[in-house]
């Protein structure tokens, strides 16, 4: 939407004459400007030059497409909420008994697709669905184009074929993990996919894969989560997220998510027992089965996925109060270590309470009082000098 | 069409709900967000049932999901029983106050956990207060915010201008969430005041005079002796036909 317009609204002219509508919606989040700028004036060009209109290129077919912006809500990104915020209804998502092939916006048959998929349209019909076929795994064809951020060296996006495999795309493409650290996890397919872990880095990601490991294609983000990240406070963080932006219309989402967040909290301040993690197994089965759309039925990925790859994180949570990776704040104090601290003074520089204390060249030391626990000098120092107590 | 329920064969109808159907047939499926003169909202989950379709089976919200030819359904299944009991529960957590929670945690018995309870909350959110009032002509009330935040308000909380003070949405409401209060005439309900209409008859006061205006505008053919409240309506016609009988 932002550097290749046209291809979207190639792409949708085709759709349009494929199955017969004269009008088309791209709706966009208003926080995403450049998008709503250099699509608008890519809608105007093709207006201007006769592909959008009553008689694109004097065929006789009258195709016109208009920008929707939305008003910032995630759960608009689900086909139904997003076809009742643009008839100026509140953005709540509709049982998908009928399809909106069936029964869509205003009522009438519609289609929709993501903006990727209908930039894909043009390619295919240019090059042939075969020449299409031939990239890509079994079941997901072409290529995909990622999001690839977090702690690797080369972030942006990044098309490669389906069925690439994640250490390909993290180590050969991104550079590998900032700074030399080692890999832990690669969070997928936004605030709603799961986290996978590195003894799963080979594999080859399509749809159906992403989805057998607990997590799933979703928007093509990949965030890469290096060894000082916690998986239950990833796992908390999402749910956060997700709470916030849960329409509320459903009770299994609304209720379930508020109540998972719940659990997760206390995981993280050191309040947590073992029959949390059962009552969040059993809670993630209700929001999978009974919410009303995709939003709550993977709200639980970043919970289960984490469960289940890194379910000793939470055990040392609950049992020893201690959190490894030294993010969760109430379990962890950080200390320097004398014999390794060589007194560069850059922790005592950027700790934001003043809480380091030390001569130049000379180990410095933490005043426990003073520290928040931010995890600013763990971070920054280049000797690993600092340890998690 | 013909459709099986819980092993039954029972009519159904093109368009309607399976909800619909199987309440016609008397078959029970439990509820929080229906209300028989609303259409389906699928916002509680509870009337969630496993449909079999030609072999596939799927859970679905019945009050929202449309008959189809030949499909098998299940009211009752571990699966299903296990979605309510942790419906309730959220609920029950979330309106701890609500006595309809209160009694339905009992009786789903669901267990005892750790999660917080919210003894001062009352409401739901299953919308009927919402819907009614719509249907009403009023739309006085909707769902403001999203996720744990939403909640039923008139505009920016202020004594909404449409409001006729009815009291349909604490009448819909299954969760006695909705403040009311009559005192010497008036009726306080979403922060705005009413001047009742007092029955010409016994005195007792009996709706808001808006209500009386808005129902004599929009359906003047039910208002009849506007004047009097539905005791001596009832009294009045009992006495003309008793004049009636006896001539």
């Amino acid at each position: 939407m932002e550097g290749d317009p046209h291809t979207v609204i190639e792409g949708m002219i085709i759709g349009s004459m494929a199955i017969g509508a004269h009008k088309g919606f791209i709706y966009v989040r208003d926080e995403y400007g450049l998008a709503v700028q250099n699509l608008g004036r890519a809608i105007q060009d093709a207006r201007a030059n006769g592909y959008l209109g009553e008689d694109i290129m004097g065929k006789g077919w009258a195709f016109d497409i208009e920008i929707v912006r939305g008003g910032g809500a995630f759960v608009c990104g689900e086909e139904t909420a997003l076809m009742n915020s643009i008839e100026g209804n509140a953005g709540e998502p509709r049982d998908k008994y009928v399809y909106p092939t069936e029964k869509g916006l205003w009522g009438k048959p519609t289609i929709i697709n993501n903006v990727e998929t209908w930039a894909n349209i043009p390619v295919i019909i240019l090059a042939g669905a075969e020449k299409f076929a031939s990239i890509g795994s079994k079941n997901s064809k072409g290529t995909k184009v990622f999001s690839l951020v977090g702690k690797v060296v080369n972030t942006g996006l990044v098309e490669v074929p389906m069925g690439t495999t994640l250490r390909e795309i993290i180590f050969d493409i991104g550079g590998g993990i900032l700074k030399g650290k080692a890999f832990k996890a690669v969070q997928t397919g936004g605030p709603s996919g799961g986290c996978i872990p590195a003894e799963l880095l080979d594999l080859e990601i399509d749809f159906d894969s992403l989805t057998e490991a607990g997590s799933m294609m979703g928007s093509g983000g990949l965030i890469v989560m290096d060894e000082h990240t916690c998986m239950v406070e990833v796992a908390r963080y999402y749910l956060h997220f997700l709470a916030g932006e849960s329409c509320g219309k459903c009770v299994p989402c609304r209720e379930g998510i508020d109540r998972m967040l719940e659990i997760l909290t206390r995981i993280c301040e050191g309040h947590g027992k073992m029959e949390d993690l059962d009552l969040l197994e059993d809670l993630s089965e209700t929001l999978k089965a009974a919410s009303s759309c995709a939003l709550g039925k993977t709200a639980t990925n970043p919970v289960l996925s984490t469960l289940r790859y890194f379910r000793p994180e939470y055990i040392s949570h609950i049992h020893e109060k201690r959190c490894a990776a030294g993010v969760c704040r109430s379990l962890t104090t950080f200390d320097i270590i004398p014999e390794i601290c060589t007194g560069c003074g850059l922790c005592e520089k950027n700790c934001p309470v003043q809480a380091i204390r030390g001569e130049k060249k000379e180990p410095h030391t933490i005043s426990q009082e003073l520290c928040i626990r931010c995890g600013d000098c763990f971070n920054r120092c280049n000797f690993g000098a600092i340890k998690v107590v | 069409m013909k459709i099986i329920v819980d092993g039954k064969e029972i009519d159904a109808v093109l368009g309607e709900t399976l909800l619909g159907a199987a309440r016609r047939a008397g078959i029970h499926i439990p509820t929080l967000c229906y209300h028989e003169s609303l259409e389906g909202q699928g916002r509680c989950r509870l009337c969630m049932v496993e449909v079999n379709e030609g072999g596939r089976k799927e859970v679905v919200a019945s009050c929202t999901y449309p008959v189809k030819e030949g499909i098998e359904v299940t009211t009752s299944t571990p699966v299903i029983d296990k979605i309510r009991r942790n419906i309730i529960m959220l609920l029950y957590k979330r309106a701890t106050g609500s006595p309809v929670m209160r009694q339905l945690f009992q009786e789903y018995g669901c267990p005892q956990n750790s999660l917080q309870e919210n003894p001062e909350e009352r409401c739901i959110l299953c919308n009927i207060c919402v819907r009614a009032c719509e249907e009403l002509g009023s739309s006085a009330i909707s769902l403001i915010m999203r996720g744990t935040q939403k909640r039923v308000a008139t505009p920016y909380d202020e004594a909404a201008a449409v409001c006729i003070g009815c009291g349909t949405c604490a009448r819909v409401c299954p969760a006695g969430a909705i403040e009311m209060t009559e005192k010497e005439g008036i009726r306080v309900i979403w922060n705005k005041a009413f001047a009742m209409q007092a029955c010409s008859r016994c005195g007792s006061y009996y709706a808001s005079r808006e209500e009386i205006a808005h129902l004599t505008a929009r359906k003047p053919e039910y208002v009849i002796q506007s004047d009097l409240c539905e005791d001596c309506r009832k009294r009045m016609m009992a006495e003309k036909i008793a004049v009636f009988v006896s001539e």
